[in-house]
């Protein structure tokens, strides 16, 4: 091997440095395609607008003294058009430090999500 | 005169130039999205527009007071129902307005015969294909019984009942 010298090690040692905090970029680029599928996915998989809309119904049918068949409405139309078991009930009102309120519990089941509440209104 | 010494400094700055592109490239590239052609994230923005819609007109304008959405759930105005919504969905801060189209139903269950029939609120209109990705938005309504007699009466039965109001929202 004529010629051939020793020199600039450190320089090719940094350039394999380089080289492998390239690499690691790469593989975070790749990774931040996935980042809005999935955040999407799980935004528009979990009811959050479904449970709010579906608690103010019950609280608007504990408002208007809890008339016949809205009851029955609320839980037959939400398994027909929104495949989600509901069932929730009005029991007296009782004291809770001093105010009157009805406990109401919520039972909500879509197959993805399940939410559970007892709630005194 | 031009001669073959210093090769590795040269390559070196090449390393460091390609560096710093893709240093700048990642800085102004994470300003934006990476997932491209993926549905899921207009349908998101449009779920939540058409969610937000509805919230917002079934608030009333004081305490206790009627709902524009009751109001119009209550009395068949469909056509008006259309015009409110699409005015508050297509509103945007500045430039032109834009252009999403809808049609609604109503879902109503018959308590004699225990059937959920469902009247078209909203027929869509003629940019409806069957082939959008359109997102569906609903939001329940609480009617009073109606009293007797009535005027018009309405479609869902005149006892106290809860209706649930059907939104299909599409980007034509």
């Amino acid at each position: 091997m004529a010629c051939m010298n020793e020199d600039g090690q450190w320089i090719v040692l940094m350039g394999l440095l380089v080289a492998v905090g390239m690499f690691f970029l790469a593989l975070i680029i790749n990774q931040s395609v996935l980042v809005g599928q999935t955040t999407a996915e799980g935004v528009l998989e979990f009811p959050k607008n479904d449970i709010r809309d579906l608690r103010s119904a019950i609280f608007d049918y504990v408002d208007t003294e809890l008339p016949d068949g809205v009851k029955e409405d609320i839980i037959a139309i939400s398994l027909e058009r929104k495949n989600a078991v509901v069932n929730f009930t009005v029991n007296q009102k009782m004291d809770v430090s001093g105010r009157w309120l009805h406990p109401v519990t919520i039972h909500y089941n879509n197959g993805v999500t399940v939410y559970n509440e007892t709630v005194y209104y | 005169m031009v001669n073959d010494a210093g090769q590795l400094y040269t390559m070196e700055g090449v390393a460091a130039g390609i560096i710093m592109l893709l240093t700048a490239y990642i800085v102004v590239s994470t300003t934006s999205v990476y997932t491209t052609g993926d549905t899921h994230i207009p349908d998101m923005q449009l779920e939540q527009l058409g969610s937000d819609v509805l919230a917002m007109m079934d608030t009333p304008d004081t305490a206790g007071g009627e709902s524009s959405l009751l109001g119009l759930v209550n009395g068949n105005k469909g056509p008006e129902f259309k015009d409110a919504f699409l005015n508050y969905c297509n509103a945007t801060t500045s430039g032109a307005i834009d252009n999403l189209h809808m049609s609604a139903n109503v879902t109503y269950r018959d308590a004699s015969s225990n059937v959920i029939n469902e009247h078209s609120f909203v027929t869509p209109d003629e940019t409806w294909t069957g082939r959008e990705s359109a997102v569906r938005v609903t939001r329940w309504v609480q009617l009073d019984s109606q009293p007797w007699p009535p005027g018009p009466v309405r479609p869902y039965g005149t006892r106290a009942q809860a209706v649930l109001v059907e939104v299909l929202l599409w980007r034509a």
